[in-house]
């Protein structure tokens, strides 16, 4: 992988990981609130609010893997 | 059933300590007489050592305890705070290899050993550095010494009282004498090595308790179909995140995924936990362990124990739990007490016994790090001042008396506190160990400057610092205290849609960035010089 390659990925990755926070525990997860007077929002028969926190999970689980992957280096200079 | 769990509690719980004995021993005798061998373990920590040590390190009796108890009292909302788990595996890398790689070239052990080194040997510096570490670790160990107690009254339901060496000792005073002095006892004897070896066995337990109890909750109540059809009969606003300023608002878990996190990485004890480690490939793969297998550990365990708890013993409309519960704290002690042993007879006996050691190996692992890193502090970034040239013999002496000194006093708090309620020891020190996160994530602005842009100066940091605490301290009860209540009712609206952490470190950046601009370096060598030692 080129260098502008890694940073172009470093900067998706960042961004989506940022985006997560925000989803995920941040104001986004306004998205699923349900409408008042209506019982809580469901997805096969879970509550849409677990799915969404194990959905943004996965989503950040996939960045971490993918950085541990493609962009931190494990090479150590030797050591003196 | 308390009988039974009695007998096997004894022997669960005697055969885990004597194992924690010897595991100290054992560092002892594979250790090396030298300072950074106590503390660091000779740097040459493996993967699973790591691992697990910065996981025990990271969850207390936090994991077992609170954290259900919050799903059971408030719904799911605060599920949504195990999204701070990626974010500390992230730091595990991105920031724990870099202090690993510096404190390797340049043989640091405490996190003031760096700062203080690149700010160009500033003393001032090094001890406010060393004293954010002390706020975040005393209230911490004084806390797992009480959460010690409770456990003990959890495992040995039924007992109030036991006889040691002509003693009546009451069962919570036995409980945390009993984690003080195991726990002080292989800190002391084998350092960092038998710490982090003690720390594989809890972090173990622990994670077998978190998936266990999940699979426990949801099997009593007829598997996953029947388990989310009665979770789904609860109240809506169980089932969502509430509206500002109400608790576990999305603002509010926002700032504390994003700050509370990495002021969990960078106390003293992980911080010396990235210099022990042996290479940066030890450090990516345990982020990339602690960002996925720990949440799936929380997610898929021991949070469905706080959400079925809510189904199987329901608060009362008037907010009164049920009368099995002391607190909702207990709820996963409940559950896996009242259902482990119809699930699984027998077996279910020993593993509730297990279990419950589990949450008191959580509340150790806490404990032996937080007093094995205030050792280090002390004796490197104060007496080492006080007292330069003294021999290694001499400051491991030292690192020693501390040790001691630090587990007597805090058991000594703790049983004071106990007796003595009305004084309100512990509730203060409980609201310190809140806001302990929020004094720790204070050197995060520094960090991330001499890690990554290395831009500031040392003026600079110390004054952002400074602000960074001081405006953490008006969220403690003292200012109140002092100039009356009324004047302090803002700190309560900022709290509900704002870490207290996360606040502080905007006023501490700022203050940084402003004095960095109007002050000079001392010199560009430094900055050069650890941006030679980053590069890859």
């Amino acid at each position: 992988m080129t260098k502008i390659q890694k940073r172009r990925l470093s900067a998706g990755l960042t961004a989506i990981f940022l985006l997560a926070l925000i989803m995920g525990p941040g104001p986004g997860n306004g998205l699923v609130r349900s409408p008042s007077g209506e019982g809580p929002a469901q997805l096969l028969g879970v509550p849409l609010l677990y799915a969404w926190t194990v959905f943004w999970f996965l989503v950040m689980a996939s960045v971490v893997v993918t950085a541990a992957a493609y962009l931190w280096s494990d090479q150590d200079p030797p050591r003196k | 059933m308390s009988d039974e769990l009695g007998t096997v509690a004894y022997v669960v719980l005697g055969l885990y300590l004597v194992l924690l004995l010897g595991l100290g021993f054992l560092g002892h005798l594979r250790g090396k007489a030298t300072e950074e061998d106590f503390y660091l373990a000779g740097r040459g920590q493996g993967l699973w050592v790591t691992a697990l040590t910065i996981m025990a390190t990271y969850f207390s009796g936090f994991a077992m305890l609170t954290f259900p108890g919050w799903i059971y009292q408030w719904g799911i909302a605060p599920m949504l705070l195990a999204l701070n788990l990626p974010v500390a595996g992230a730091a595990i890398f991105v920031i724990g290899n870099r202090v690993r790689k510096i404190g390797a070239a340049r043989g640091f052990v405490t996190p003031a050993d760096m700062v203080a080194d690149y700010f160009g040997g500033s003393n001032p510096l090094r001890w406010l550095v060393a004293v954010v570490g002390m706020f975040y670790v005393i209230p911490y160990v004084i806390i797992q010494i009480k959460a010690g107690g409770h456990l003990a009254e959890g495992l040995f339901t039924g007992v109030d009282s036991i006889r040691l060496l002509g003693f009546e000792l009451s069962i919570y005073d036995a409980g945390a004498t009993a984690l003080s002095v195991v726990t002080m006892i292989y800190v002391l004897v084998g350092g960092m090595r038998s710490v982090a070896w003690t720390d594989v066995i809890q972090g173990l337990l622990l994670l077998s308790a978190m998936v266990l109890s999940g699979y426990a909750v949801v099997t009593v109540m007829g598997g996953p179909a029947g388990f989310w059809q009665q979770v789904t009969t609860l109240p809506t606003d169980l089932l969502e995140v509430p509206e500002v300023p109400g608790r576990f608002n999305a603002w509010w878990m926002l700032g504390y995924c994003a700050f509370a996190s990495l002021a969990s990485i960078i106390h003293p004890g992980q911080w010396m936990r990235f210099y022990a480690a042996r290479d940066a490939r030890t450090l990516k793969q345990s982020a990339v362990v602690f960002a996925t297998a720990l949440p799936i550990c929380t997610l898929f365990g021991v949070l469905l124990v706080g959400l079925g708890g809510r189904v199987l013993y329901p608060i009362d409309a008037g907010g009164n739990l049920p009368s099995i519960l002391g607190s909702a704290d207990q709820i996963a002690v409940v559950v896996i007490r009242e259902h482990f042993p119809i699930l699984f007879g027998m077996v279910g006996v020993w593993l509730v016994a297990l279990i419950l050691v589990a949450v008191m190996a959580a509340a150790m692992s806490s404990a032996d790090s937080n007093l094995h890193a205030l050792s280090a502090v002390i004796t490197r970034d104060v007496y080492d001042r006080i007292a330069p040239g003294s021999s290694e013999k001499r400051k491991a002496w030292v690192g020693r008396i501390v040790i001691v000194v630090a587990t007597l006093g805090a058991l000594g708090i703790s049983y004071w506190g106990d007796r003595n309620p009305d004084l309100g020891l512990l509730r203060t020190i409980g609201q310190f160990f809140l806001l302990a996160m929020a004094f720790s994530v204070q050197m995060l602005p520094l960090t991330v400057d001499i890690l990554f842009l290395r831009r500031g100066t040392s003026t600079g940091a110390f004054c952002g610092l400074a602000a960074g605490l001081f405006t953490v301290f008006w969220f403690t009860p003292f200012p109140a205290l002092i100039l009356g209540t009324p004047a302090f009712e803002w700190t309560a609206t900022v709290r509900a849609v704002a870490d207290v952490g996360m606040v502080a470190v905007l006023v501490n950046t700022a203050v940084y960035a402003t004095v960095s601009c109007f002050t000079r370096r001392s010199g560009s060598t430094k900055a050069e010089e650890y941006q030679r030692l980053l590069q890859d």
